[in-house]
């Protein structure tokens, strides 16, 4: 386990200093944005503040409220996208 | 590097995929977070549900969906049925016709001009037979006038050096040439009359000789303009042969005053020879005319009088223009002149 760790950190060690994960946080939002579903989101959190009422909002309400829905609304293919990317620079950087 | 080796070593496919969906998970979070404090912030400013508060416009402008019309409720070909009135000739126009029929009613298009060429040509044969009668009349009744004689002749002459259309259109009346050059010379001055903007009338005969020679001169009917291109030549003539008519020029013509009825020059297949025909033929309704002689070496030939001069004053313009073109017909061109004489 303490390998295991150790692996995870070391390897998102690496991301951040290829500057691979700025890369793919970029990409990700893109691909949101162009899908819809940002705006998709914007509505359901329009829903969440009517509700809770606008003036006592805050960010965790919308935090717990909203990701979980996020998350699942995440189209097939923008998923598929990513998980190759990532996939693909663990095989390229992890033998190193 | 120990650790490195022990990174790949170590791990099953299955942490390594396990792995690859947490860091997925991790980026998908962020950007939901990121959307979070977006909105959040929008809400706390007060500007998330700006483009909320007018109900009536929202309504308004809310986006349609219905076959045949697009998101903004517009239908696509609404216009295409419309007329438009055309300010020049005040017809309604189909909306999609409109901006071509502009072109053409104005004169102002690449091809607007050739079209009415074309046509002035086409109606000319048409009405030609209609008017016969009354155009002989109505010519030999003509005063005088320099001016119109002038630019009758020098538009026949036009006519017949822009295009070759306009040579066959003549061509094909070659039995009729006579009663067809009586029309023509009518139709132009009227057409002249028709108050253009440069008026050949008011101009002297040195003026219009000059400006002939350097320009076309032809007026538009549509625009009243004159044409500015440079002439184009009679045609059927080389350097060579045109030389060595100046001489036997003077006697042809003493010969052919002597003629009171020129037999029709025999009608040849050249446009050019056309062109001669066309001149001596449209000399013969006006024999009441004074003859201005033959020093008239100008494009616009201003001889009433025998057919003769005319044909002769033909060739000198063709010496005086340029040779170059059309070199093949000069060759039916000799021998009809020599066919008269003989």
């Amino acid at each position: 386990m303490n390998k295991d760790s150790q692996m995870r950190a070391a390897i998102n060690q690496k991301l951040i200093e290829m500057g691979e994960r700025e890369r793919l946080k970029e990409l990700l939002r893109t691909k949101l944005v162009e899908c819809g579903w940002k705006d998709q989101m914007k509505a359901h959190c329009k829903d969440v503040i009517r509700e809770k009422g606008l003036e006592h909002v805050t960010v965790e309400d919308l935090v717990t409220e909203v990701t979980p829905k996020g998350r699942a609304l995440v189209p097939d293919s923008v998923k598929k996208e990513l998980l190759q990317r990532i996939r693909a620079f663990l095989a390229q950087h992890a033998t190193l | 590097m120990k650790m490195e080796n022990m990174l790949f070593s170590g791990p099953d496919p299955t942490k390594l995929e396990g792995l690859v969906h947490d860091i997925y998970s991790e980026l998908v979070d962020d950007a939901c977070l990121g959307l979070c404090f977006e909105v959040h912030r929008a809400v706390k400013q007060g500007y998330f549900f700006l483009d909320e508060t007018d109900q009536e416009s929202m309504k308004e402008f809310e986006i349609v969906d219905q076959p045949g019309v697009d998101i903004f409720g517009q239908v696509y070909n609404q216009w295409k049925n419309k007329e438009c009135e055309c300010p020049n000739c005040k017809r309604l126009i189909a909306a999609s016709r409109f901006a071509p029929h502009l072109e053409k009613c104005l004169g102002m298009g690449r091809n607007s001009s050739r079209i009415a060429n074309r046509r002035l040509a086409t109606n000319n044969n048409v009405s030609k037979s209609e008017s016969d009668q009354e155009d002989n009349d109505d010519l030999n009744d003509n005063d005088w006038s320099y001016g119109a004689e002038k630019k009758a002749k020098k538009r026949k002459s036009d006519k017949n050096q822009n295009s070759p259309r306009r040579s066959k259109s003549l061509k094909h009346k070659n039995g009729e040439l006579g009663s067809n050059i009586t029309s023509e010379p009518y139709k132009f001055s009227s057409q002249y009359n028709y108050n253009p903007g440069v008026n050949y009338e008011t101009l002297g005969p040195d003026e219009v000789r000059s400006l002939l020679t350097t320009q076309c001169g032809v007026i538009s009917e549509h625009t009243k303009k004159m044409c500015t291109r440079p002439p184009f030549p009679d045609a059927g003539a080389t350097t060579v042969e045109n030389d060595s008519f100046d001489i036997p020029d003077t006697q042809t013509l003493m010969h052919r005053l002597q003629w009171e009825d020129s037999p029709d020059i025999s009608p040849a297949d050249s446009a050019s020879s056309k062109a001669s025909t066309n001149h001596s033929d449209s000399r013969k309704p006006k024999k009441k005319k004074p003859t201005s002689g033959l020093s008239s070496g100008g494009v616009g030939s201003l001889t009433g009088g025998s057919s003769s001069s005319s044909s002769s004053s033909s060739q000198i313009n063709v010496s005086l223009a340029n040779k170059k073109k059309r070199p093949k017909l000069s060759a039916p061109l000799i021998p009809t002149i020599y066919n008269e004489l003989n």
